[in-house]
């Protein structure tokens, strides 16, 4: 391998107490060397079989349970041409509606990705025709006019959904399995994080020319750090990286705050690694050890002044505390999993374009002591076209790459990805996708 | 030119790596007796042996805290005792740069100007009869501007004056003291080496903005460093030299 020197990271081998986040090493599976086709990019063909036998099949993240505070709140969601209404009911739960009227075919509630303080009902603008937060009929106007009646449905199409990890889940499967099972070793391996006690701090969507797996790729290997994202060099150990495939979704953990080992060791502390000191209240001209040691010092400081600055780091290990704990959540959602924040990413298809995407990006910060709840405002949703807004210099520039892997994907001269050992997640990503698309295909025989 | 330096001794702080060790390492081939010394003794070891095996004098060392007094003065006690002597001397370590805290001023203060200023009230004995060189180590960031206001820049600034005093101070002695400033410097694991691959447009700026369109190397930096410390340069004294393939823009009047 290209490196400059010899590194191993050093690892907690014991979870944080009895609820920790596991950390030992899962078996690798076997998935073979096969390339994967092309076409799974950028087929119009493949995007109807994702649909049919895979996006309509799993639970989607939809947003969060402080979104929906209060009864009759609601939020709405979309995936390809579908909305979904999510609205908080009176006994705390939260159903999910395909959002249509059942008279005209009239979208419900127009707005998007915004959460909507509390209706009492909710009233069709084309006639009027009005539901309740429950979504059953509550008025139709002009009833006796319809000599066939109400529809017999009775209200809204209701779709199965539930909440974990502070956010609400919904599937457009009726037989779905429940979401905890589907989730799988999720919730064990991230509650220890409190999600619910971070706050969104910026929420925005952007539309790509790429496919939306060509994104879900792009961060699940560290490969391509030391082509697209050089500067992480002087950040992170891109090479010693524990990778865990799991039944559906996987997850690799990576040293920050540490050098790799395809850079000498400067004289001096990297600035990205002083910003790491800074956020946990070092001072690195204070410090006067050696650059690789710096991450355990990062580790041992924020564990001794974690509850000081008001941030409770019980429930999570020393690695934890430093580095990137990076889960990838089937098909769609990945997360960036830091002590302090979660960079989340959700990846969904465009309706139409295998090669478009929408790009969701949300970052959720643990607040401080100095975090006043009652000055939070929620950012505000909006949607951009690539090139309109920064999403920081790291993802910035997978976005501007995308579109020339996308563009790249569909020459004759490209028959399919050639993955190695440090894209693992990919082919096990794309392991579980296939197992979707084959179950469909055995389904409909 | 016979640049003189054979059986001369010089001392060099911060010698084992970077720029100082390949100073030291020129010192060692000019047939120079070469004293080193950095805060671990497994590094000054190391650069110790791999230094004997092509010099021609004596290549001594010790782990020394610089930032310690009585460590320092020690340190050169220990090496001109068994070396017999100093003639030479290059106050090469610094605390580097950063803005990170007022903590940076004191660090970039106790290495950069202590570091010297210690060093010259140590070695100065050793030259009064028999005249010497001192050779401190600047920065072009002391004579433009330079990425952001900081310490290490302004102290290392204080380095040209203090130098230029102390060769009107004990010039009668025959000590000579000047003063070599590099510009932007590349070696592996050096600050450029990491600028070179985080960020790349900045590099190729910075190559540009030199009239000799490239970054120095740690050799060419030595290559003054020895010529101001050797009697070629015997004529030479209270200069600061800028070794920076014209990096900085102004007129040296």
């Amino acid at each position: 391998m290209k490196v400059r020197r010899q590194q191993k990271i050093q690892r907690t081998t014991k979870k944080q107490g009895k609820n920790g986040t596991p950390v030992e090493v899962a078996p690798k599976p076997e998935l073979g060397s096969a390339l994967i086709p092309k076409e799974r990019y950028v087929s119009p063909d493949y995007m109807a079989q994702e649909w049919e036998h895979m996006w309509s099949k799993v639970w989607l993240m939809a947003c969060r349970d402080e979104d929906l505070p209060e009864p009759g709140d609601h939020y709405v969601t979309e995936i390809r041409n579908e909305s979904i209404l999510l609205v908080r009911q009176k006994d705390n739960s939260v159903k999910a509606f395909y959002n249509v009227c059942h008279h005209r075919g009239n979208r419900l509630v127009h707005s998007f990705e915004k959460p909507q303080e509390a209706a009492t009902s909710f009233k069709c603008k084309y006639h009027d025709w009005e539901y309740a937060i429950n979504g059953s009929f509550m008025d139709i106007p002009d009833l006796e006019t319809f000599p066939q009646g109400a529809p017999p449905c009775g209200g809204l199409t209701e779709l199965p959904c539930d909440s974990w990890g502070s956010f609400v889940w919904y599937s457009l499967n009726q037989d779905v399995e429940p979401l905890m099972d589907y989730l799988g070793i999720i919730p064990e391996h991230l509650d220890p994080y409190h999600f619910e006690r971070m706050v969104l701090t910026k929420t925005l969507t952007v539309e790509w020319d790429c496919n939306w797996k060509a994104s879900v790729d792009a961060f699940n290997e560290s490969y391509h750090v030391q082509g697209i994202h050089k500067q992480l060099l002087y950040y992170l150990d891109d090479l010693d990286i524990q990778i865990d495939c799991y039944e559906k979704h996987n997850r690799y953990l990576i040293a920050f705050g540490v050098l790799s080992p395809r850079v000498v060791a400067p004289g001096e502390i990297p600035p990205a690694i002083k910003v790491v000191m800074k956020d946990a209240g070092m001072d690195p001209a204070s410090y006067e050890g050696s650059v690789h040691d710096i991450r355990h010092a990062v580790q041992k400081f924020k564990r001794e002044n974690g509850p000081s600055q008001g941030k409770d780091y019980s429930a999570l290990n020393d690695d934890q505390l430093t580095d990137d704990y990076h889960y990838m959540i089937f098909p769609n959602i990945t997360m960036n999993v830091h002590a302090d924040d979660l960079m989340l990413f959700r990846q969904r298809p465009h309706p139409e374009d295998p090669n478009k995407m929408l790009f969701d990006y949300y970052m959720y910060e643990l607040p401080d002591e100095e975090f006043d709840a009652e000055e939070y405002r929620r950012p505000l949703h909006k949607q951009y076209k690539y090139g309109e807004v920064s999403l920081g210099l790291v993802i910035n520039q997978d976005a501007y790459n995308l579109p020339f892997v996308q563009k790249g994907m569909q020459s004759e001269g490209y028959e399919g990805l050639w993955i190695g050992d440090q894209e693992l997640r990919i082919r096990h990503f794309h392991d579980t996708l296939e197992k979707y698309l084959d179950s469909g295909a055995v389904t409909k025989k | 030119m016979d640049l003189g330096l054979r059986d001369k001794n010089v001392l060099i702080t911060g010698s084992t790596a970077g720029i100082g060790r390949r100073i030291a390492n020129l010192f060692a081939a000019e047939g120079a007796n070469v004293a080193i010394c950095s805060r671990t003794e497994e590094s000054v070891k190391l650069a110790v042996k791999e230094m004997s095996l092509m010099a021609e004098g004596r290549i001594i060392g010790a782990p020394c805290n610089i930032k310690d007094k009585e460590d320092y003065e020690k340190w050169v006690a220990d090496m001109a005792e068994e070396l017999g002597g100093v003639d030479v001397f290059i106050p090469n370590v610094s605390a580097g740069g950063g803005n990170d805290s007022e903590r940076n001023w004191w660090k970039n203060f106790e290495v950069d100007v202590l570091g010297t200023v210690r060093g010259v009230e140590a070695v100065l004995p050793f030259m009064q009869e028999t005249g010497g060189a001192i050779t401190m180590i600047g920065t072009t960031a002391a004579v433009e501007t330079f990425m952001e206001p900081q310490p290490y820049n302004a102290m290392k600034a204080s380095l040209i004056t203090y130098a230029k005093q102390l060769s009107q101070a004990h010039g009668d002695t025959g000590v000579r003291v000047n003063v070599v400033s590099p510009g932007p410097i590349y070696f592996d694991g050096g600050a450029w080496d990491m600028i070179k691959i985080s960020n790349e447009k900045f590099f190729g700026i910075t190559e540009k903005t030199h009239a000799l369109g490239r970054l120095g190397t740690p050799e060419e930096v030595a290559n003054c460093v020895v010529f101001l410390s050797s009697q070629a340069a015997s004529w030479v004294t209270g200069v600061n030299l800028c070794v920076d393939g014209g990096y900085t823009k102004r007129v040296q009047l």
